[in-house]
């Protein structure tokens, strides 16, 4: 009871001064919701990423000449079947494109090849040649659906045809928003692709403990090839994210510091007249303790708002706006891509941390200071 | 002429259909442990063994090491029951990680492919591949087992 009416107290004091602790909400908030806007982007990003990879192949297999990514002839892959181990090998066949028209990059990938799992939001695959399925983020940025028609310029400069047979979607936006899926003689043809060759080998493996075993192999037999394995691609991923998250940080880093200037200004700059309100209150019987539970309560109500306005702030700002500030710098290359949402995945472990790295410090120099002018004597306090 | 066809498609089912007769048995619950080390047995799936008894019963292993400690010392682990009890053995093949009869496999000592419980005997199906194996892992021996006994095979790589 008695520690409610300190809270109530608290609450009321903290309601008194509301415009300058209504300013420090403001710049606490925005200081959390920029800082957890970065974790929580990379960590969509990273979840996007090995959420897409949990389908794909063990290995995928790429031939590397002077340096750079080629195309492979089929008849590796009849080699790689045999190594002792390997399940399945399918070359496949894709490839980028860039459309002028909209100013996006779209991916082109063959029908049928062992790609991840595609919810068809409407219509089906391309079955025939001329036909073709497209992501939604395509659909989107073209204003098209299924009957309708793409036009693509292949390799001869040639405008081809073909017609939609469905839109769809997969679990994760990140890599299939951008597809276009077109039947294997269509895309060898719109490519020009030589007779056998494909643009990479996807290997399947039933045993993770011969992946590394496997991949020595194909790098043994096959030197000019390049074997890369998923838990490569995972790493890779990972650290590219990890790192323009890190560059970021230190960006804001000094944002950061600005903020903790200011709370340590607002929060230890015990005015004269808070320094009167703690004399009179001892005066009038308050313990030592009391008044640091008080300052406590205040410090607590601050930094907890504003933690919750942040976090809120920062998801809605990632999951719900796309991330707008952030992502040109954390995706890169990929600012030519249909925009695609983030599906929302948080970390709790993250939110504890942002929580623990600006409470407990924001409480410790609310009631530190408060502590110096309560052991004074009431009168001296009073008189300022 | 018809008949014939009919005949030869039936015949090409029931060849068909043997291998599929003989039933692997199912893979191990969540709860199942491995009758030596106690260890639970599903989070491996690329190492189980499993001894089935003529009874519907299966004792499940994390390993066909733990496997053939229990077959040959069977008296101390199942003292209710006779070898004579056992209807099949299987043991995770590996490169396939197929469930096997083990006496349908190579095992390969020695190798630096450690099971769930340290060195394994690992189980290849065919003797080019279990050489390749012994090569690729630095292997020791090639073990064979017939249903009674686990003999190393005569040197002959």
């Amino acid at each position: 009871m008695r520690h409610l009416k300190i809270l109530e107290y608290a609450l009321s004091s903290l309601w008194r001064r509301k415009y300058k602790n209504m300013a420090i909400i403001l710049v606490y908030a925005f200081t959390i919701a920029v800082l957890a806007s970065i974790l929580f982007l990379t960590h969509a990003l990273k979840t996007e990423a090995s959420f897409l990879l949990a389908e794909a192949p063990e290995l995928v297999v790429q031939r590397v000449s002077a340096g750079r990514h080629e195309l492979i002839p089929l008849e590796y892959g009849d080699r790689i079947r045999k190594i002792p181990g390997v399940a399945e090998v399918h070359p496949r066949f894709w490839g980028y494109y860039y459309d002028a028209l909209v100013e996006a990059n779209y991916t082109l990938l063959e029908a049928n090849a062992d790609h991840t799992p595609l919810e068809m939001l409407d219509g089906h695959l391309p079955a025939a040649p001329g036909e073709c399925a497209i992501g939604s983020g395509v659909a989107a940025v073209r204003k098209i659906g299924p009957g309708d028609d793409l036009i693509l310029v292949d390799s001869t400069n040639m405008g081809i045809v073909f017609e939609v047979t469905g839109v769809f979607r997969s679990p994760s936006d990140l890599l299939t928003n951008d597809l276009v899926i077109l039947d294997r003689a269509d895309l060898i043809e719109f490519f020009g692709t030589p007779p056998d060759l494909a643009t990479d080998i996807s290997v399947r493996v039933n045993n993770p403990k011969e992946i590394n075993t496997i991949a020595e192999k194909i790098k043994r037999q096959m030197p000019d090839s390049r074997p890369i394995s998923r838990s490569e691609i995972l790493r890779t991923y990972a650290a590219v994210f990890n790192w323009r998250s890190g560059m970021m940080l230190s960006v804001f880093a000094a944002a950061l510091v600005a903020f903790c200037i200011l709370a340590w200004d607002k929060a230890t700059g015990i005015s004269a007249e808070e320094k009167r309100e703690i004399g009179i209150l001892k005066a009038v019987g308050w313990e030592t303790s009391d008044i640091l539970e008080l300052k406590f309560w205040e410090g607590m109500a601050v930094s907890l708002t504003s933690l919750l306005l942040g976090l809120l702030a920062a998801y809605v700002h990632v999951f719900f706006l796309g991330a707008t500030v952030l992502t040109p710098v954390i995706k890169g290359w990929s600012v030519l891509f249909p925009t695609f949402r983030l599906i929302p995945f948080i970390d709790p472990y993250q939110i504890l941390v942002i929580g623990f790295l600006t409470v407990p410090p924001y409480v410790a120099s609310t009631v530190i200071p408060s502590w110096k002018a309560a052991i004074t004597d009431p009168e001296t306090a009073m008189r300022g | 002429m018809p008949l014939r066809i009919l005949l030869s498609a039936m015949l090409a089912l029931i060849f068909c259909a043997t291998p599929a007769l003989a039933e692997t048995p199912p893979g191990p619950g969540p709860k199942d442990r491995c009758a030596v080390c106690g260890m639970f047995v599903a989070p491996y799936p690329n190492w189980v063994a499993v001894i089935q008894f003529e009874d519907g019963t299966n004792a499940y292993f994390d390993g066909p090491k733990d496997m053939f400690i229990y077959y040959f010392d069977f008296e101390k682990f199942r003292p209710a029951s006779k070898i004579a009890d056992i209807s099949n053995i299987y043991v995770t093949e590996y490169y396939t990680t197929r469930l096997m009869k083990a006496e349908e496999v190579f095992f390969v000592t020695g190798s630096d492919i450690l099971g769930p419980m340290g060195n394994e005997l690992v189980p290849v199906q065919g003797l080019e591949q279990a050489k390749t194996f012994l090569r690729d892992h630095d292997g020791k021996k090639i073990m064979q087992f017939d249903g009674k006994n686990l003999t190393e095979r005569p040197a002959d790589r």
